[in-house]
């Protein structure tokens, strides 16, 4: 009956993963059915010429043995002590291993804390040594038992790179999966914290796992991101990007439905909120979901800093965000359509100082965003070494002397330096990127239509942001469709005595974050008579 | 095919949106030259009456569209052909109010675009909110209503700064006589813009809380008119009753009034926002009355007419007059009695009539058996 259902498991596998790594026909067979002289074959057959592929003859105790492993995934040292201590050591000189039973036992004494595991079929075999675990084969046990010896060689945890605070925890996701995860069980020491793992790509087999907090996640939303991770076929995953244009309710959108963070505290917030963290392996970039709007103008510094300033700071951060959309448009529509909407002294001076320039308004504004978004991307990909050239150069050419040479006018290299710095005070890179696309459809409109298009325009952003959906959540969800008690946290940032409800647009489990409680104040004085 | 819902505070804005639509645009009540606020006051209570009707007229068939309860009054085959007239009526109502518009666009905005850009594009948009749903139509609206808001309250303080508004403008009262004003009460103010609430039939179907939809388009109906009164009070006061009855655009010629310190001028670009967004929503509403009656005749989701019919509109926007002279005769003296007061009062008046018959009749029936 067991091995029956084995099976089962074995052809569902199959079925749902069509692919190159899946296990052919001969690496299906159980490993009973291969005799101990054959495997080293049969293993050798799976992999083929690859180097790094160890199969080394060892002595268990007065068991024959053979142990396979990639030298280059696993830690060799580790290897060697474990050899040493366990496996051959002398301790265990007259153990005889026969059967799985012993085998198991053996494990367990031997490995019980370092984690064995006992597999009983070729594929299994074939994925766990590429997991970077060693399999080790008894000969006469019709099964083997890996430990887990993997390099976790990678970066340390170190500052993060992309979004930083001034007052908060430095520390930053790194691309280990386990170190991840470990950032934030550190924060919430909470038996309620749970990650389920999933293999997504067919190739590249990557580690994703999905935390949430029991009791406080919205169950419908994590079956719909499970179902969506489970449903995802595709080759490869190298990056939560990936994962995030596959799992997003719609794909004909500029703007971001799932947030990236790699701050460890952002994400601790978030599940606590009621969010979903989707960690996947080989990248910092852990996704939240579902997100809104909202959450793409929230830093996690404005709990770490008095209401007052976050509030503020929040607002100066819509304010950008439409400077950044509105400013090069709305200059290219007042100048072509409107000039009499400018009071007569300014109009006096923008006039005066487009005197020489060739140039009519629109086609200013494109020569400037273009050659700045040119400088931007120059400056993220050049090598470090020509740092400084580019940076001079491009002073040069969008500053004071293109302004000079009267191919542009001053008012011009003012209104690109605002749009450009406005654009980076987003606390969520991917969000900036959909206002800089947004921008252009903004300029050529309005140098036809003028303000108008502009107007119709926005109308059209807004109807198109309100028929998105983050795993089914509306886009700008505690805004429209409007809920009141959820405000405390979105244009203003409240005292966080005062938020005692999550986010109900999250509908979560348990609203209630904490008991209702005061605002902390001194202690009462007693006087005299007052108390009675 | 899910069921599209919209929230009550969805709702109440896109009542506040319609009723100020394209009465702000060409002023409303302006026939009772200073008088126009107390036209106002006593097209809220008529507005109130109004709305309470229609709620009162969907509440007898809880679920039911206006077109759905044509068919159980009458039989399928009528109201399919009421239906059709329906249809007309919106979408003819949905053009005329884009005209507005594209009329205050090319004579004050930029009057050298064609109206027919202005027009199309305006309609495309809409064609689009439409196409993704109702709901989205009412987000849309609650994402801007405060900017409405706020952009009315400006103006008031922004004239009220640069000291344009003067309260000697509203006086006498009533100088011309009670007659004018009555005239310009029925039937004018109650079928232009209250009674063309009758797009609502369809609308509240649609709301997920209907018990409390009553209320929450009663409070619409009063912030509505309070803003239409604000509106006028504006007008009049700053312009006087003379410029104000030969611009076509008041309210915008008041705004251009406004002067602080040389450098709050020509604040334009507020009042048409908030024109705007009233015509959009109201030609949405009433477009999406047209959509919903052709997915009830042709039993097809209405999504799949709707860019389609946002075109026709926007081209019949332009056809169905030669100028903005003629636009407004047709509203004023043709309409009136031709369209609005049959479609508004007529058809749902004979709709309660049968509706409450037939609810007599049955209860009767139900009695007589109990009593048998």
């Amino acid at each position: 009956m067991n091995k029956f259902l084995k099976k089962l498991m074995n052809i569902n596998s199959k079925k749902q993963i069509p692919s190159n790594s899946t296990p052919s026909k001969a690496q299906e067979i159980e490993m009973k059915n291969i005799s101990f002289e054959t495997i080293k074959d049969e293993i050798k057959k799976i992999f083929g010429h690859t180097a790094d592929l160890k199969a080394d003859d060892i002595l268990v105790g007065k068991s024959e043995a053979i142990i396979f492993y990639l030298d280059t995934v696993i830690n060799t040292d580790f290897l060697k002590d474990m050899l040493g201590q366990t496996l051959e050591s002398p301790v265990e000189q007259d153990i005889r291993i026969t059967s799985v039973d012993e085998l198991q036992a053996f494990g367990k004494k031997a490995f019980g804390v370092s984690g064995y595991k006992l597999i009983h079929t070729l594929s299994e075999m074939t994925e766990t040594i590429l997991e970077g675990r060693i399999a080790v084969i008894i000969k006469g046990v019709p099964a083997a038992l890996t430990i887990s010896f993997i390099n976790s060689e990678g970066r340390t945890v170190s500052e993060p790179t992309t979004q930083t605070v001034v007052r908060g925890p430095k520390d930053a996701f790194v691309e280990d999966i386990s170190t991840n995860i470990n950032l934030i069980r550190k924060r919430i020491k909470n038996h309620n914290l749970q990650f389920e793992k999933f293999k997504v790509g067919n190739e590249t087999r990557t580690s994703v796992y999905i935390g949430s907090v029991k009791g406080i996640v919205n169950e419908k939303i994590l079956e719909e991101v499970r179902k969506r991770i489970k449903d995802i076929n595709i080759s490869a995953i190298f990056e939560s990007a990936n994962i995030e244009e596959l799992i997003q309710d719609k794909s004909a959108t500029v703007f971001p439905l799932a947030l990236n963070t790699e701050r460890p505290d952002s994400v601790s917030s978030a599940l606590l909120d009621g969010k979903i963290a989707i960690i996947t392996d080989g990248t910092p970039f852990i996704l939240l979901v579902p997100a809104v709007l909202t959450d793409f103008f929230i830093s996690s510094e404005d709990n770490y800093q008095n209401y007052f300033m976050s509030s503020f700071i929040r607002m100066i951060r819509y304010l950008s965000f439409m400077i950044g959309l509105l400013m090069p448009s709305a200059y290219v529509g007042v100048l072509t359509f409107h000039p009499e909407l400018l009071p007569t002294t300014l109009l006096l001076s923008v006039i005066a100082q487009r005197e020489g320039v060739p140039f009519p308004a629109v086609i200013e504004v494109f020569i400037m965003e273009i050659t700045f978004e040119i400088l931007r991307e120059a400056g993220v990909r050049m090598p470090r070494a020509v740092g400084q050239t580019v940076s001079i150069v491009g002073a040069l050419v969008i500053g004071q002397a293109a302004a000079e040479a009267g191919i542009i006018s001053n008012i011009m290299v003012i209104i690109v330096a605002i749009t450009a710095i406005a654009n980076f005070v987003f606390p969520n890179y991917s969000f900036a990127n959909a206002s800089r696309l947004i921008r252009f459809v903004l300029i050529i409109v309005a140098s036809i239509l003028g303000l108008y298009g502009v107007l119709l325009v926005l109308i059209f952003m807004v109807a198109h942001l309100s028929s998105l959906r983050s795993v089914g959540v509306p886009y700008l969800a505690p805004v429209a469709p409007f809920i009141v008690e959820d405000q405390k946290d979105i244009f203003i940032r409240t005292p966080i005595w005062f938020q005692n409800k999550r986010p109900a647009y999250l509908s979560p489990t348990t609203l209630d974050k904490q008991k209702p409680q005061g605002s902390p104040s001194p202690p009462k004085q007693s006087k005299g008579g007052s108390g009675d | 095919m899910l069921k599209e819902n919209i929230s009550l505070s969805q709702l109440i804005t896109l009542v506040i949106n319609f009723l100020l639509g394209s009465a702000i645009v060409v002023g409303v009540g302006m026939e009772a030259k200073r008088d126009a606020w107390i036209v106002i006051i006593a097209g809220l209570f008529i507005g109130l009456l109004i709305i309470s009707a229609y709620y009162f007229l969907l509440s007898l068939q809880p679920g039911k569209n206006f077109f759905e309860i044509l068919e159980i009054c009458f039989s399928r085959p009528v109201a399919i052909v009421m239906s059709l007239g329906y249809i007309c009526y919106f979408l003819y109502i949905a053009c005329r109010v884009i005209r507005d518009f594209g009329e205050m666009i090319s004579a004050a905005i930029l009057p050298l675009t064609p109206i027919e850009v202005t027009v199309a594009l305006l309609a495309l948009v809409i064609g689009y909110i439409l196409y993704m749903g109702i709901e989205v139509l009412g987000r849309t609206s609650e994402i801007f209503t405060p900017y409405t808001f706020a952009f009315m309250l400006m103006l008031f303080i922004f004239l009220y700064g640069s000291g344009n508004i003067e309260i000697s403008n509203l006086e006498p009262v009533a100088a011309n006589g009670w007659k004018p004003i009555v005239k310009a009460i029925v039937p004018s103010i109650s079928v232009f813009p209250y009674g063309e609430m009758i797009a609502f039939t369809v609308v509240l179907a649609d709301v997920t809380n209907f018990k409390y939809s009553r209320v929450i388009s009663i409070f619409g109906v009063i912030i509505a008119s309070m803003l239409l009164l604000l509106s006028v009070f504006l007008i009049i006061t700053s312009l006087g009753e003379n410029i104000a009855l030969r611009s076509n655009f008041p309210l915008l010629s008041a705004a251009r009034l406004v002067s602080i310190g040389e450098f709050i001028e020509r604040i334009d670009a507020l009042v048409v926002f908030i024109i705007m967004l009233g015509i959009l929503i109201k030609s949405s509403v009433f477009i999406y009355g047209g959509l919903k009656g052709l997915e009830y005749v042709f039993n097809k989701p209405y999504r799949f007419f709707s860019i389609p019919i946002a075109c026709i509109v926007s081209m019949f926007s332009i056809f169905i007059s030669n100028d903005f002279s003629d636009h407004i005769r047709e509203g004023l003296y043709v309409d009136i009695f031709v369209l609005h007061l049959p479609m508004e009062y007529g058809v749902p008046i004979l709709i309660l009539v049968t509706l409450l018959f037939k609810k007599w009749r049955k209860d009767r029936s139900a009695g007589k058996e109990v009593k048998a």
